[in-house]
């Protein structure tokens, strides 16, 4: 018999990656948001009790956007959690009938969640896609391990290991998490607060610090993210990077030129430190934010060394980066460097307090930069749906009918609950 | 990473007074600090290359006594910036910056001196002037170079003026 290809949808806090298994790239990438008809959606949140077709009533993703002057914006996730789970029914079923176009009784779905997820949040999601939309199997993956799979294709990685730290930064938050042999050490994962959205809010700020009163009020959040996305790079060292902007600026600086969204009226930017400090707000947060101050390479290393002692070494030798928010050049150069310094020291003073006795190896740090990094975590969904065991892996509808909601807490690809 | 310190920590041999070392700079201006080598950098160039990097950052961890002049000079490069921030010409800015190098100002010990908690008061009224003609000459230097090194086409440049509103150590002079 042959079954068509699995659909893999990956919803994000800020954005949802969705596409069919096999596939390099996600068919259809777009913002996590549902435009509801204010005047119709705010007398029940009970569909069963509407009559007529007001449930229908609403746009997802870049429509949701163009249409936000009408209609009331929704994000059904925050934090990476399903937050509103009856919008988010609605998103999936647009993603499924409108995008996707697919009958979802003949595909199986696999679908991701955070690190952390309660179960119970995992049966709500059974139940929805095998009562709603009567899903031909379902598989959901956690992220992370998803992000480990994808680095597989980098040309750095030399085994095929599910053992690593996944650095997954996006627009809402930063997450470091240990994996060891496709198990998340739970009691070691650590979240930074700092990631897309205030790496844009920290570019705001210094545009308007330096008077670039061009900038039209209500585009200035857009156009601080346009210039972090198109010109901002990790450099090894601030000091020096200011002196190299003074003695070569014409190299350095560069030019934003824009449109009024308005008037029409094109208008120019001068592009300057931010290139450089944006990001730099991983490596020090005190630029940016006073009650923050743990530089990301720390927090990365806490997490190695809070995991248990036998994987250590596994999971500084294979540090994955997967998001958006990991995309700046050199930024895996740096972080790299910075791990490797501190991993270094702390072996120096072990071998110091031992009086010389104790000499250990050193410590590798890998830090993987890989092709697929943006969208990393829905790639190695991708993968992972492709082969030829996804089947096996699946719950189908049939046992999800004998057993119930309960099903989405076992896993068979680890046989464990939970 | 934190925020970068002053290389002169390292030299040993410097007399220093209410917590800052009486470093060699490059003036012409008369006072009692050493007369450093032309072609070498001093505390000035380093305080100069050194605060657009450091006024973005809250806490700094003294490690000697020339970071503690690095900290004042630091603080009086954000007080020239202000002084400059209605365009003057060059040479206005240089007169504006001369008068503020000159007026009065606190040193440590002083009740009106914001960094009291870092720096010793001096030990005595002779170590008190001393420090007062020291941090004058500083001062003076200081706003002899800064709108060279910072003026193009007549008018602050916006790539040093940006910084004026960042507080370093969230303080000012």
């Amino acid at each position: 018999m042959s079954r068509l290809a699995p659909v893999v949808i990956d919803n994000g806090t800020g954005f949802t990656k969705m596409g069919f298994a096999g596939n390099n790239d996600p068919s259809f990438i777009q913002p996590t948001v549902i435009a509801t008809n204010p005047t119709t959606s705010n007398q029940s949140s009970n569909l069963a009790a509407k009559r007529g077709a007001e449930d229908l009533d609403f746009y997802i993703g870049d429509e949701a956007v163009a249409n936000s002057k009408t209609y009331a914006l929704n994000y059904p996730i925050r934090h990476g959690q399903i937050d509103n789970w009856d919008h988010m029914e609605r998103y999936w079923e647009q993603s499924i009938f409108k995008y996707l176009r697919c009958e979802p009784e003949d595909h199986s779905f696999l679908l991701t969640e955070p690190p952390l997820n309660p179960p119970e949040n995992r049966e709500n999601t059974a139940e929805i896609m095998f009562e709603s939309f009567n899903v031909q199997g379902l598989y959901i993956a956690v992220q992370a391990v998803l992000a480990l799979a994808a680095s597989w294709t980098s040309s750095k990685v030399s085994e095929q290991t599910l053992t690593g730290t996944v650095i997954d930064s996006g627009d809402g938050v930063t997450h470091v998490i240990p994996v060891a042999e496709g198990y998340v050490i739970g009691s070691s994962i650590k979240s930074v607060p700092i990631a897309g959205r205030d790496l844009t809010s920290f570019v705001q700020n210094l545009l308007r610090e330096r008077g670039e009163n061009m900038i039209p009020a209500e585009d200035s959040m857009t156009v601080a993210q346009r210039i972090k996305e198109q010109y901002s790079y990790v450099c090894p060292d601030i000091v020096k990077e200011f002196q190299k902007y003074e003695q070569e600026g014409d190299r350095y600086f560069k030019t934003y030129e824009g449109v009024h969204s308005v008037t029409g009226q094109p208008y120019t930017v001068d592009v300057g430190f931010e290139r450089f400090l944006a990001p730099e707000i991983f490596f020090n947060p005190e630029i940016a934010s006073s009650d923050y101050l743990t530089p990301l390479p720390e927090v990365v290393d806490t997490v190695v060394q809070t995991s248990p002692i036998d994987v250590r070494r596994g999971l500084y030798k294979n540090i994955v980066l997967s998001g958006g928010s990991t995309m700046f050049e050199n930024f895996g150069k740096r972080l790299q460097r910075d791990i490797k310094r501190i991993a270094d020291t702390r072996l120096r003073r072990s071998e110091v307090l031992s009086g010389g006795r104790m000499q250990s190896t050193p410590m590798e740090v890998n830090v993987i930069s890989h092709k697929k990094q943006r969208y990393a975590v829905w790639f190695g969904g991708s993968l992972l749906a492709s082969t030829g065991e996804f089947h096996s892996y699946c719950h189908t509808k049939a046992e999800y009918d004998e057993v119930g909601p309960s099903i989405a807490r076992h896993n068979r690809v680890f046989g464990t609950v939970g | 990473m934190p925020a970068y310190h002053s290389a002169f920590n390292e030299l040993s041999d410097l007399r220093s007074v209410g917590g800052m070392a009486l470093l060699p700079i490059k003036t012409r201006v008369r006072g009692p600090a050493p007369i450093a080598d032309a072609s070498a950098e001093d505390i000035v160039d380093e305080a100069l290359n050194l605060f657009r990097a450091n006024v973005l950052f809250r806490n700094f961890e003294i490690k000697g006594d020339a970071d503690r002049v690095l900290i004042y000079l630091i603080l009086f490069i954000t007080e020239c910036l202000g002084k400059l921030a209605r365009n003057p010409s060059l040479r206005e800015a240089e007169k504006v910056l001369g008068t503020l190098a000159l007026g009065n100002f606190a040193i440590p010990g002083d009740a009106t001196f914001p960094l009291n908690a870092l720096y010793s008061p001096p030990a005595s009224k002779m170590d008190a002037d001393l420090l007062r003609q020291y941090l004058s000459q500083l001062r003076q230097e200081m706003a002899i170079r800064l709108p060279n090194r910072i003026y193009e086409n007549d008018k602050p440049g916006k790539w040093w003026m940006c910084f004026q509103k960042r507080k370093f150590m969230n303080k000012t002079l």
